[in-house]
């Protein structure tokens, strides 16, 4: 049964290379969800997130020439991809525009309820978008350092240091020895 | 840790992210769907065609760029000339411009422009100069018109005899042209300088010599002898008179 998923895998890679749609969409259909949320956590707005994600996926698929390795490295170029949607997206001027607005109305909205947000929660909302990454990827898809440094396109080492400087900003007592 | 972190953290991202849409998944293949990437041939195939609209690119580039030289470009925010050379009369010309609607350049001989529904003045309210590849560059502008006449000639040495007080002055350079205005005047509506040192290769100064009687005149000191070429553009009304630098 796994040998005929090995088998049927890189077939199908190959034939999202040569322009098969349907194949494409297959390999990518398990990466939505962490795809998305990423996009979510990084932008804070879930329409936003399934926004960023369909125009990743159509870029990657564009661009699936470019991919170094074979699926195995699917997962972080992918989701590299979406990050770079996300940020993009941030850079757009109605995006500042409109996001405040959104803060400031739902400060207003939510403000009886403050006393039930947790510090935690506080604190991740304080964390910039770049920040949340590292932690998403590790933390929240569960994505091997490796994995999270290929995906941020930095050394292993970079990776875990940035994995860390952000969840101390989480948790100001967090060691480097408990994110490894 | 690092568990309870782990967990509370993902219950934080949770409560942020919620779960995509159930239509993720289709509206994702449905923009796949629409947006197919073409197929490519071999590498070499894209590196040709890359190749071969970048030396179209720059061929372009490279046109567009002479003809804006050639059409005259002037300070920032003077309007787009449009060349519009007028009754002139000189020498035969051994060097002809690459713009058909500029005359050609003037190697020996005078030079002279008619102006077209000229006023009885017309009055200079500007006078710039510039240097561009292959010229450098006079501009004279009229805010009412272009005026009836202007004769152009080369001139030995750069010492020209002031119209109205009879005194000699000297320009830089070694050989000289001289440009008579007929129907100007340049005190109306002129408050620049009278005296124009530029430091370019080939005009080297440039001095009013007469604003007298509806008669205006400009000595121009240049390194040595060059071809020249004068028309007028338009809107508004500019005189210009290019002397060849190279």
């Amino acid at each position: 049964m796994m040998s005929a998923v090995m088998e049927q895998r890189p077939s199908a890679m190959q034939r999202a290379t040569e322009g098969d749609a349907d194949s494409f969409a297959m390999l990518i259909d398990p990466l939505l969800n962490p795809a998305y949320r990423l996009a979510a956590v990084m932008l804070s707005d879930r329409m936003a997130a399934e926004d960023a994600v369909q125009e990743a996926s159509v870029k990657a698929w564009r661009n699936l020439r470019q991919l170094r390795g074979d699926e195995s490295s699917l997962r972080a170029w992918f989701l590299s991809i979406v990050a770079n949607e996300c940020r993009m997206t941030r850079r757009r001027r109605w995006w500042s525009v409109v996001k405040s607005a959104d803060v400031e109305s739902n400060r207003r909205t939510d403000a009886p309820s403050q006393e039930a947000v947790t510090d935690l929660r506080r604190a991740v909302a304080r964390l910039s978008p770049d920040e949340r990454l590292p932690l998403v990827l590790y933390f929240y898809l569960d994505l091997p350092l490796d994995e999270v440094a290929r995906t941020l396109h930095v050394s292993r080492s970079a990776a875990k240091s940035r994995i860390y400087r952000a969840a101390r900003r989480l948790r100001s007592d967090l060691t480097l020895e408990e994110v490894s | 840790m690092s568990q309870n972190f782990r967990r509370d953290l993902n219950r934080e991202f949770d409560a942020i992210s919620g779960s995509p849409s159930p239509a993720l998944s289709a509206r994702v293949r449905a923009a796949l769907a629409e947006n197919r990437p073409a197929r490519t041939g071999p590498f070499w195939m894209a590196g040709l065609a890359a190749g071969l609209i970048a030396a179209i690119v720059v061929g372009v580039l490279v046109v567009a760029s002479f003809n804006r030289h050639q059409t005259g470009v002037l300070p920032a925010g003077a309007p787009t000339p449009s060349a519009s050379p007028s009754s002139v009369t000189h020498s035969p010309s051994p060097t002809q411009t690459p713009a058909d609607n500029l005359p050609a350049f003037v190697c020996a001989g005078p030079v002279s422009l008619a102006g077209t529904s000229s006023p009885t003045v017309a009055f200079v309210d500007a006078v710039r100069t510039g240097t561009h590849p292959g010229y450098d560059r006079v501009t004279i502008e009229f805010n009412n018109g272009e005026p009836a006449n202007v004769d152009m000639s080369p001139h030995d040495g750069t010492t020209f005899t002031q119209g109205a007080s009879g005194q000699q002055v000297t320009l830089q350079g070694s050989t000289g042209l001289l440009v008579i205005i007929h129907g100007s005047d340049e005190h109306t509506a002129y408050t620049g300088s009278t005296d124009i040192k530029t430091g370019y290769s080939m005009l080297l100064e440039l001095r009013q010599v007469e604003d007298f009687e509806g008669t205006v005149q400009w000595g121009l000191g240049l390194s040595k002898s060059a071809c020249y070429r004068a028309f007028y553009l338009t809107n508004p009304a500019r005189l210009v008179i290019d002397i060849q630098n190279s």
